[in-house]
């Protein structure tokens, strides 16, 4: 009885509901599950899914989203009871914008048309799942997908710009978009990244392309044993490459590969073999393969191939990428497992995965994503047998008790879905899972995604520290710690924050929770605010440089936490304004990493972990220490960029190999519009130019700045051809060079003078607004433009240069406020929505951030939003609350959105 | 179907179980599958067909239900599935079992007196005669051009196109202009001299073809072995040109062509699932090839040469034939690859523009991607374009435009579209079917070029060449 109201929406061919038919859908690519779904639907617009999901959703039917069933986790199975939404006829390329490197699409489209699609242009959706040939980019969305060569360039999230989304009853909503503000909300797009389906159906996907590598440079190390594979990726990872690939495959899958018809040449007697593979600029590339081939050698490779062409490529690559074929063809089953270690506990999981081979007399091969301790250990078996069947599931549990016990996670990019479910107590407290369950509860209250995916039931009798037991007013909270009135101000334990929240909670005051305690977020009004500082949580907890992740207080001052890495050769790509006296949890409030964002990733990319303290005091403990996590909703991303949501005691960081080198390049250009086009030219070059400012200061010329960084080879040549790279209307006038000792501060440097905070200035009040135009980088010029104009327009000196990014396209001013009352604000509030407003088109255009008048408020120039602010409005509330059921954290963002509200 | 008729069916696609387990069950086929890119269903790509494939044999599923019969009867055949299948699912011909498994029955009636007529050799002969002489009075073309252009054409005016299609006419016309454009041209080569160097754009290649245009060297002489050609059934009743173009630049360089008594290649019954009738005719054909004892056998129609290639597989269950039919096999080859095998030899100048479409059963089934463009490569003043998505079927699959009249159409409208775009002369593909798709497609809708066989152009600019002129066997 649901066939024929879906077919009035589909059509009657786009319905499946025979018997026969449906078993294509019972399983995805973990064929050990199978279920077969109530019927299958397949829309082909937005609309289509809205109408499907608001008809399911009123018949109380699940729905259970699925791309092109790849998915390894059994992620897209539908029990009896639920509809598979299917995406296979939603494939069409939306807006393809290479001058933005944007491009929207619907989510069946293939990952890797989208390469195909950018490569005349010059650039590439980065992500590269192994089945990138067949998986769709709402697939890759849903399980926040990596692949080999997220090493360098990331996994899907950090490419997910904006979102169309059908939620719970068929309500369309937009997350985010490539214009708008990151800071207008929480960071639901990262947060929706991931949800494996769970949350809604996405329906459109705004994504960000990046340069091409101008060369590819493969290499293959053979090597006695994995541990001598696994000292060659320590030796380089040491050494400051950054390759876009390491993959190690061990003994067992090299032999399975050569015995069977996808032989690869790989030696057969071969303890490990090692692919290293590095992009980039030709300039650079030869001295980079060159320094890893050393690494390998040193490491004992009896031999170090390297290719010279794209046929040799493919040969080196064939033998981990036909490994799972390979094997596919010696077992009647196989079992591709995924976890993640910490890479310096790779070799002692291998040998433990090993022994639990042998033990059950089972044959597990592994290949793996060395770079960042990504395992895939491949059980081999035959499922018609039940007794080895029951031997996989143990060893299988095993492996992930393994992983998990050497700090790593369960699954690092295939997602927990039906497979993993169970695990999730291994990684998770109760008070986590209960967190899980609640953001889950907050898109999709009834349970009508995706039912019985990622977060296990709660079992019976299971104790959730859940604070909020009672009616939610200021009871005493249950797992604070002992109380006491002094510590109010700046505590140094868990326990003494939990009683200074507590304190402020019973004043029936609110908390402004700040780091160092120089960059106030918003400017918090002191009469009902309190501020408590953790600068006193101030610690490395841990500190492992091989691994490329530190834990540290959020106290920790950047330029102290950039001191001691340094010491190690590393650093964190991270250039906001002021950077030595920003403290870490400071930073991750505002997600503010700079200009360095559009080649790194921004800070929400490199926050693996985090221990907060929510404003009930419970204390909840997420993500992890390993580089790729995909264990659950991402809750670290709210968080980042939170506006201090929580309190965030302490972060677990990925770090990055500090550059051989660092270089500016400073230009002068007669205009803005000259200026702009010169920045915007420079931002379109692979690396290693890194980011390209102008910096504009009212009179006298304007500055274009080139930072590049890598090696020193490189740097220098690259930076003689980029200084000739003047237009007409501008001129190149000064280069400078800093070598590993000092590229970390020499690149702090440059940037301190493009954007200085007013709060460092001498003798100055915290009267000090900072506004930020967001818009889409080709349109720089006209942002630029818009700024000079608000500017002029309300009379106000920019007290440092005007600073626009070419890769990401903001511009940022700080003034001082000059009216100093916060009535007077709703007038500049006015005038400053009007000048945005005029500028957009189509709906879209830039959106303005004023930071400190007081709060953080965000316009679009919109006077009242598109209907779907409300839902998104309410989703920001609900995810809130989870970190936040009392209301004790002072919201920034609805501090300023009343004041323009008085005068309506 | 009887209950018994399918029991015993579905244990025949038992037998081959071994052979459904390597599928993982991956999802890489899903995006290189027609019917999957335009319907989205599952249950329409290769995955979900042997899904279907294996809960027959799992006993879940009946091999006469509608859910079958329906997807594994949509399938196209064209095999593009295989070679991006990581872990080597012989698809095809689990394809063909799973026909001989729902069951000739559920065919159309046209399709199976089709079937019938190429099975005998008489009357395939008579069925041919009828078609040439009708082709002769030009009506198909009429016809092909009445009735509205939208949507799918019915099987009378498909298959007039189609017979319209593989008329000769067209094909003389557009070299010809090639030939006189050669000649208006002021200080353009004469024929006989090689014109400038062909030029290939082809996405998937890397450079223009090298080799340096040499005078033409002439036919080689006949060193490298006795080549027995197949003549086919559609192949001799309709483009009897293409099997002797194939015998003269064969013979011009350096094979020694001898000629055989063949049958129908049994493809056309494979594929529909009627592997007896198949058997029978593959038997024949053995025998007759093997009587003059060939080095090589030539075959200019990919869907029978991957046919042929394959009758290994066709009898691996029989211990009488099966080493027979598998070295049998290992004798066959595209005409293409012979000749590419000497270069090959090149002709005289032919300043036209080509689009080339490969052929599924040649790329997908028989891997041959390169030889077909080597013999276009050899004809001077060539341009050859690679068709966007030219890995992708035609819609042609045999009887596919009548079995399954929407889909094919559609499938067949985007190659069109794509054959339109390169705006060449004439169209060049390897496989009759192939050729009278995509020519009844550019008929019906007012593009009625010409579609030829690589080794027509070949011929043709070895006729220019001179090569044939001390031959008795001049073209007509």
């Amino acid at each position: 009885m649901l066939t024929r109201p879906l077919a009035e929406i589909v059509g009657p061919e786009f319905v499946i509901s025979d018997p026969g038919r449906l078993l294509a859908y019972e399983s995805d690519g973990l064929t050990a599950y199978r279920s077969t779904p109530r019927a299958v639907v397949l829309p082909s617009t937005a609309r289509e899914v809205s109408e499907v999901v608001a008809f399911l959703h009123a018949e109380g039917v699940p729905v259970v989203p699925r791309g092109a069933g790849t998915g390894l986790s059994g992620g897209a199975l539908a029990g009896g009871d639920a509809v598979v939404l299917g995406t296979a006829r939603m494939n069409r390329i939306i807006d393809f914008d290479p001058s933005n490197r944007r491009a929207r699409v619907q989510p069946g489209v293939v990952n890797a048309r989208l390469t195909e699609l950018a490569a005349p242009h010059g650039l590439q959706y980065a992500p590269d799942p192994s089945s990138q040939s067949a998986c769709t980019i709402g697939g890759n969305v849903a399980e926040n997908s990596g692949g080999p060569h997220c090493l360098k360039h990331g996994v899907t999230s950090r490419y997910v710009l904006g979102l169309e989304v059908v939620l719970v009853g068929g309500r369309l909503c937009r997350l985010g978009g490539p214009e708008g503000d990151p800071l207008a909300s929480l960071d639901l797009v990262g947060l929706f990244v991931g949800s494996e389906g769970c949350f809604g159906v996405v329906t459109e996907i705004e994504l960000g392309l990046v340069p091409a590598p101008e060369e590819i440079r493969t290499l293959l190390g053979v090597f006695e044993s994995v541990e001598d594979a696994g000292m060659a990726v320590t030796r380089i990872m040491a050494s400051g490459l950054l390759p876009a690939a390491l993959e190690i495959v061990d003994a067992e899958t090299i032999r399975a590969v050569e015995a069977s018809v996808y032989a690869a040449g790989y030696p057969a007697d071969a303890g490990a073999a090692l692919v290293i593979e590095f992009d980039g600029s030709r300039s650079g590339l030869g001295a980079d393969a060159l320094a890893a081939a050393e690494c390998c050698r040193e490491s004992g490779a009896r031999e170090v191939r390297t290719a010279e062409s794209d046929r040799e490529r493919a040969a080196l690559w064939k033998g981990r990428k036909k490994a799972f074929g390979a094997m596919g063809r010696i077992a009647p089953d196989l079992l591709v497992q995924d976890a993640t270690v910490p890479r310096t506990a790779l070799p002692a999981v291998l040998d433990k995965i090993g022994r639990i081979g042998d033990r059950h007399d089972l044959r597990i091969a592994n290949v793996f994503h060395a770079g960042d301790g990504n395992l895939h250990p491949n059980i081999l078996f035959d499922r018609t047998d039940e007794a080895e069947l029951a031997k996989v599931e143990r060893a299988s549990k095993e492996i992930m008790t393994v992983c998990v016990e050497a700090g790593g996670t369960i699954t690092g990019e295939h997602g927990v879905g039906a497979d993993k479910r169970e695990y999730m107590r291994m990684v998770h407290g109760p008070a986590e899972l209960a967190a899980l369950r609640e953001v889950k509860a907050v898109f999709d209250p009834a349970g009508l995604f995706n039912p019985g995916k990622v977060v296990p039931d709660r079992e019976t009798g299971e104790v959730v520290p859940d604070a909020r037991a009672g009616d939610g007013t200021a009871e005493e909270p249950t797992t604070v710690g002992p109380r006491s009135t002094t510590s109010i101000g700046s505590p140094a334990t868990e326990a003494e924050l939990a009683a200074a929240f507590a304190d402020v909670r019973e004043r029936g005051l609110k908390v402004a929770v700040v780091g160092s305690g120089e960059h106030e977020i918003g400017r918090p009004p002191d009469w009902s605010v309190t501020r408590i500082s953790l600068a006193r949580f101030d610690r490395i907890h841990r500190y492992e440089p091989a691994d490329l992740t530190v834990t540290v207080g959020a106290g920790m001052r950047l330029g102290r936490l950039a001191s001691i890495m340094a010491e190690r050769g590393q650093w964190l790509p991270w250039n906001p304004p002021d950077f030595s006296n920003r403290s870490v949890g400071g930073l991750l409030a505002t997600a503010e990493g700079g200009a360095l964002a559009g080649h790194y990733g921004g800070v929400r990319d490199h926050v693996l972990g985090m221990r907060v303290m929510c404003g009930d005091s419970r204390v909840l403990e997420l993500g992890g220490r390993v580089v790729k996590n995909v264990a659950g909703f991402d809750l670290l991303r709210p968080l980042v960029g939170g506006l201090g949501c929580a309190a965030v005691t302490s972060a677990t960081l990925r770090t990055f190999p500090l550059p051989e080198a660092m270089s500016e390049l400073v230009f002068e250009a007669d205009g803005i519009e000259e200026a702009a086009e010169l920045a915007l030219a420079f931002a379109a070059e692979t690396e290693p130019a890194v980011s390209s400012t102008v910096d504009w200061s009212g009179p006298g010329p304007t500055k274009v700045r080139v930072r590049l960084h890598g090696r020193k080879a490189m740097v220098e040549v690259r930076g003689k051809a980029l200084s000739r790279r003047a237009r007409p209307g501008s001129r190149f006038v000064e280069a400078s060079l800093h070598g590993r000792a000092t590229a970390d501060s020499g690149f702090r440097n440059g940037v301190a003078g493009e954007r200085t905070s007013g709060t460092v200035d001498a003798g100055e009040t915290a009267r000090d607004l900072r506004l930020t135009w967001f818009a889409l980088p080709a349109a720089l010029g006209r942002t630029l433009a818009l700024a000079k104009k608000s500017l002029r327009g309300l009379e106000l000196e920019a007290r440092a240069a005007v600073v626009a990014c070419a890769k990401e396209g903001w511009v940022s001013a700080v003034v001082a406020d000059p009216f100093g009352d916060d009535d007077l604000w709703v007038e500049e509030a006015r005038f400053l929505r009007a000048s945005c407003k005029g500028e957009r088109s189509g709906g879209r255009g830039p959106t303005l951030r004023v930071e400190g008048a007081p709060g953080v408020s965000t316009f679009d120039g919109e006077e009242s939003g598109p209907p779907w602010t409300a839902e998104t409005k309410r989703i920001r509330a609900g995810v809130r609350r989870i970190f936040d059921p009392w209301g004790l954290f002072w919201d920034p963002r609805e501090a300023v959105s009343e004041a323009p509200r008085k005068d309506r | 179907m009887s209950a018994r008729a399918a029991e015993d069916l579905g244990k025949a696609l038992a037998d081959q179980a071994e052979r459904l387990l390597p599928c993982v069950h991956c999802g890489f086929c899903l995006p290189a599958c027609p019917t999957y890119r335009r319907l989205g269903d599952e249950n329409d790509s290769p995955r979900g067909r042997l899904h279907l494939m294996r809960a027959v044999v799992e006993g879940r599923l009946e091999p006469d239900s509608e859910a079958f019969r329906t997807h594994i009867d949509r399938c196209l055949g064209c095999r593009a599935c295989e070679p991006v299948c990581p872990s080597g699912v012989e698809y095809g011909s689990l394809l063909e079992l799973a026909r001989a498994s729902s069951g000739p029955e559920g065919r159309g009636r046209l399709a199976r007196v089709l079937l019938a007529v190429m099975a005998g050799s008489r009357l395939r002969r008579a069925a041919m005669l009828t078609a040439r002489g009708l082709r002769a009075t030009r009506l198909p073309a009429l016809v092909a051009r009445l009735g509205g252009d939208a949507g799918p054409p019915g099987p009378v005016r498909l298959g007039a196109a189609m017979l319209a299609a593989s008329a000769p006419g067209r094909l003389r016309m557009e070299l010809g202009r090639g030939e006189r454009t050669a000649r208006e041209q002021p200080g353009s080569h004469r024929t006989e001299s090689p014109g400038p160097a062909p030029v290939r754009q082809d996405p998937m290649r890397g450079k223009p073809g090298g080799s340096e245009p040499a005078e033409p060297a002439g036919p080689e002489p006949a060193t490298r072995g006795r080549v027995a050609v197949l003549a086919g059934c559609v192949q001799a009743g309709l483009f009897g040109r293409v099997g002797a173009a194939s015998a003269r630049t064969l013979e011009v360089n350096g094979y020694n062509v001898v000629r055989a008594k063949t049958q129908c290649c049994g493809a056309l019954h494979a594929h529909a699932g009627s592997l007896e009738a198949a058997r029978a005719l593959a038997r024949a054909n053995m025998e007759a090839f093997e009587a003059v004892s060939p080095d090589w056998i030539a075959v200019d129609a990919a869907g029978c040469g991957a046919a042929m290639k394959d009758y290994g597989e066709l009898f691996s269950h029989d211990p009488a034939w099966r080493e027979r039919a598998r070295a049998f096999s290992e004798l066959v080859r595209d005409v293409t690859e012979l000749l590419a095998e000497s270069g090959p030899v090149r002709g005289g100048a032919l300043p036209v523009t080509a689009a080339y479409d490969h052929p599924c059963h040649l790329l997908h089934a028989q891997g041959v991607r390169e030889t077909p463009l080597r013999v276009l490569d050899a004809v001077p003043g060539l341009t050859a374009k690679v068709v966007a998505d030219a890995d992708e079927c035609c819609g042609g699959a045999g009887i596919y435009g009548i079995t399954q009249r929407e889909l094919g159409w559609r499938i067949g409208a985007d190659k069109t579209a794509a054959v339109l775009e390169c705006d060449a002369d004439l169209v060049v593909t390897a496989n009759p079917g192939c050729a009278m798709q995509i020519g009844a497609g550019l008929r019906l809708t007012g593009h009625p070029s010409a579609v030829a066989h690589p080794v027509e152009i070949l011929d043709e600019s070895y006729r220019r060449a001179g090569f044939y002129e001390h031959h008795a066997t001049r073209p007509q």
